[in-house]
């Protein structure tokens, strides 16, 4: 490889330097592989399923909410289908698709290495997660949990030996994330190419190690939270059981401990994929790029210090409650700085309406949205009102699902070319957007009125005055399922018809784009030299040691 | 597939075992939010209990657990002269002060079995036991771990996998050592003396 004059003080570039030839197995290239790519192609696949599966249970309890008191599901299969749907989304989808798939696609890529720095943990880390996502849907068999996504005991310590299979299954996936969030952190820190300083790093790869250091940290805990319950359920040792001395508040605390600092785990990246798309789309630099890169970094730090507001009805001391609520509320500024960010970078720009930009579009309205009902539950007098309701549900869904999830298909239209060597179809794509925007306003605006009513979450029947809305939410519910085989079909169609994407089909000017796509198996020939940051539109490209043949901005 | 033996230059050795030390750190400091989540937990079972301990309960007796801390802790500090030795490259100094560790370790642990049957107390009998065994539980895991890491770590320096200027393992298993002293320190305090 090529030695000469690398700038002194960043990452020495003979961290993996050596070209070894790709494997020639086929189960060492694509079922037990060490690249980060093809390893981030797994986690798609996996967790694209398991959003299929988890999608199916929310249109059962949509057809089961259809009418006020409806048959399709029991009672309890209900409780099972949403304990299972919000457990499969967040840790089996959200999750695993934004740091296991974009995480390792992009962040080795972006920052001009040849792979993470612990290859074998990374295979680990993804091959506890099919096993883990098994044991989630097999609790079916065995009864699964029937307490929400939370599991609050005592309901959780009562259901049959499925709720068990729930405990490993997340566990599995905490340990998965906990050395995944450890091994992209020291690639950051240690493997950056030489010339790229923090600040100098995209804004993905920030986004991506503010989650790692996230993910370190907060799922420790919350895997040490589910061997309590675990050992509690299995050996009747009392944590959380108030008959035996325990306190069901404890696991409120130590699962909220981590669920709160989850929540930025499944929202960062996503942050980190609109700060990449939007100045790409508009071709000018990002406005505020140590501001965006900083508040990554404070939301980070003040994530762990608000998880109560979620506990505000659980009798909390009055001073404990005032402090979680003005701790929220200051989480709420460094979020707001980013969507200033953004909104002053698309200013006056020459915006390009292609599909990533369109999504991200959608994903600053509909996260903007959630993020101003979230500071309304985090009020306390207003959150005693909401509390339990569809409001939450609605709240959720727009972070989650309008956030979490229209980043994660921003990002698959951003980076598909990369990943595949072929681009999606536009058209296809801008249908998907439109009609997956609509539906999802359609499913989960109304949930808000419905909820400010009254009306109860996690409940199977309900009260006939809420029929009308719940039929039109549950139809567009049905759509919005639908809208999402118009991605499939795309995405299939690709493999065979897509057009040939070349090294940079967007124009983009961080490193991924400067090599061929799909990326060989080492990246980059030469590890590059990196003379300055990655948004500087006008500028010539600020990379030394690059093919020069690819590292040219296509003019569309 | 042969693949040629590459022997790594000291500029990749240094580097190689920086990402992996950094590496280990990060492995510690996440084992650390596990202990801590028990410690929380147990802090809060006994600041929301009507009595503590909980009626029944007899305290685990202190002076055996003052004397198994001496011993942890002499072992901290042994490792601590092993760990000089390897660094000033005499042999024997190593050799001397890594088996001390070895066995005053081993010796926590035989300590700590004592302790295990010879209390009334269970882990499912109390919230007191709960935490009582699960933190000392892990933590005597933890030291069996560490024993056996410096096992192997002894025999691989023995075959000359570990030099004066190499020796990423030992410096790993010494921050592991350190670590699983300073949770006993924290333990100690909470069970034995709060
Ligand atoms: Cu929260």
């Amino acid at each position: 490889m090529n030695e000469q004059s690398a700038p002194v003080g960043t990452v020495a570039s003979h961290v993996g330097g050596h070209i070894h030839p790709p494997p020639d197995s086929f189960v060492k290239k694509y079922i037990f592989s060490l690249d980060h790519k093809v390893i981030a192609v797994q986690y798609f696949i996996t967790g694209g399923l398991f959003f299929i599966l988890a999608g199916l249970l929310a249109e059962l309890m949509r057809a089961q909410l259809m009418g006020p008191n409806n048959h399709v599901l029991s009672v309890e299969t209900y409780n099972e289908a949403y304990s299972v749907h919000g457990s499969a989304m967040v840790w089996l989808v959200i999750i695993p698709l934004l740091t296991g798939g974009f995480g390792n696609l992009v962040m080795p890529l972006q920052i001009g290495a040849r792979d993470v720095a612990f290859p074998w943990l990374n295979m680990l880390s993804f091959w506890l997660f099919p096993p883990a996502g098994i044991l989630l849907f097999a609790s079916f068999l065995f009864g699964a949990p029937q307490a929400g996504w939370t599991e609050y005991p005592p309901i959780s310590l009562q259901m049959p030996f499925g709720t068990s299979l729930w405990c490993l299954a997340i566990f599995l996936i905490g340990v998965s994330a906990t050395i995944t969030g450890l091994n992209f952190l020291v690639t950051i820190v240690k493997m950056r190419a030489p010339g790229m300083t923090y600040t100098r790093m995209p804004l993905f790869v920030w986004a991506t190690g503010t989650t790692a250091l996230l993910s370190m940290i907060a799922t420790a805990n919350l895997s040490a939270a589910l061997a309590g319950l675990f050992i509690e359920r299995t050996f009747g040792v009392p944590f959380y059981n108030v008959a035996r001395g325990g306190a069901p508040v404890l696991w409120q605390h130590v699962f909220w401990f981590y669920s709160h600092p989850a929540v930025y785990i499944m929202i960062l990246p996503a942050f980190g994929i609109v700060s990449e798309i939007i100045p790409t789309f508009v071709r000018r630099p990002i406005f505020g790029y140590k501001m965006i890169a900083y508040s990554s970094a404070a939301i980070g730090l003040l994530s762990f210090m608000v998880w109560a507001h979620h506990m505000f009805t659980s009798g909390l001391a009055h001073w404990e409650q005032l402090l979680f609520m003005a701790l929220t509320m200051a989480i709420a500024i460094p979020t707001g700085i980013k969507i200033f960010s953004w909104v002053a970078t698309l200013w006056g720009g020459k915006i390009r309406l292609d599909t990533p930009l369109l999504f991200v579009l959608g994903f600053l309205s509909t996260f903007t949205f959630g993020g101003i009902t979230g500071i309304m539950l985090a009020s306390v007098p207003a959150d005693i009102h909401e509390h339990g309701t569809y409001f939450v549900v609605a709240h959720l869904h727009y972070v989650l699902f309008g956030g979490s999830v229209f980043g994660i298909f921003a990002g698959l239209y951003y980076w598909w070319p990369k990943m595949t060597g072929r681009l999606l179809d536009e058209r296809l794509g801008k249908i998907h957007f439109w009609l997956m925007f609509t539906a999802f306003n359609a499913t989960f605006l109304p949930m808000h009125w419905i909820g400010l009513l009254g009306m109860p979450r996690r409940v199977a029947t309900y009260d006939p005055v809420y029929a009308g809305t719940n039929e039109f939410v549950s139809i567009s519910a049905f759509v919005l399922g639908f809208s999402f085989l118009i991605f499939l079909y795309n995405a299939l169609r690709s493999a065979r018809h897509g057009e040939i994407a070349g090294p940079n089909p967007w124009g983009a000017r961080t490193l991924e784009w400067m090599i061929p796509s799909p990326a060989p198996y080492y990246n980059f020939k030469d590890i590059p030299i990196v003379l300055s940051g990655p948004y500087e539109y006008g500028a010539p490209l600020p990379y030394a040691n690059i093919r020069q043949d690819l590292a040219t901005v296509p003019v569309h | 597939m042969a693949k040629a033996l590459h022997v790594p230059s000291d500029a990749e050795y240094a580097d190689v075992s920086s990402q992996r030390l950094l590496g280990f750190l990060f492995f510690l400091i996440s084992d650390c939010v596990i202990f801590g989540d028990f410690i929380f937990s147990y802090l809060y079972l006994r600041d929301v209990a009507p009595v503590w301990p909980p009626p029944g309960i007899e305290r685990p007796y202190l002076y055996l657990a003052a004397v198994n801390s001496m011993v942890l802790f002499g072992s901290g500090a042994t490792m601590h002269y092993a760990m000089e030795g390897i660094r000033r490259d005499r042999r024997r100094q190593f050799v001397a002060f890594i088996l001390a560790t070895i066995v005053l370790g081993s010796l926590f642990l035989a300590g700590q079995a004592y302790e295990y049957t010879h209390l009334h107390d269970t882990w499912a009998g109390s919230t007191f036991g709960a935490s009582f065994f699960t933190l000392t539980g892990l933590h005597g895991f933890h030291v069996l771990i560490g024993v056996i890491y410096l096992i192997t770590v002894f025999i691989q320096t023995l075959r000359g996998t570990y030099t004066q200027q190499r020796h990423f393992g030992l410096t790993a298993a010494t921050l592991y050592w350190h670590f699983v002293d300073v949770i006993w320190v924290a333990l100690f305090f909470l069970f034995y003396i709060y």
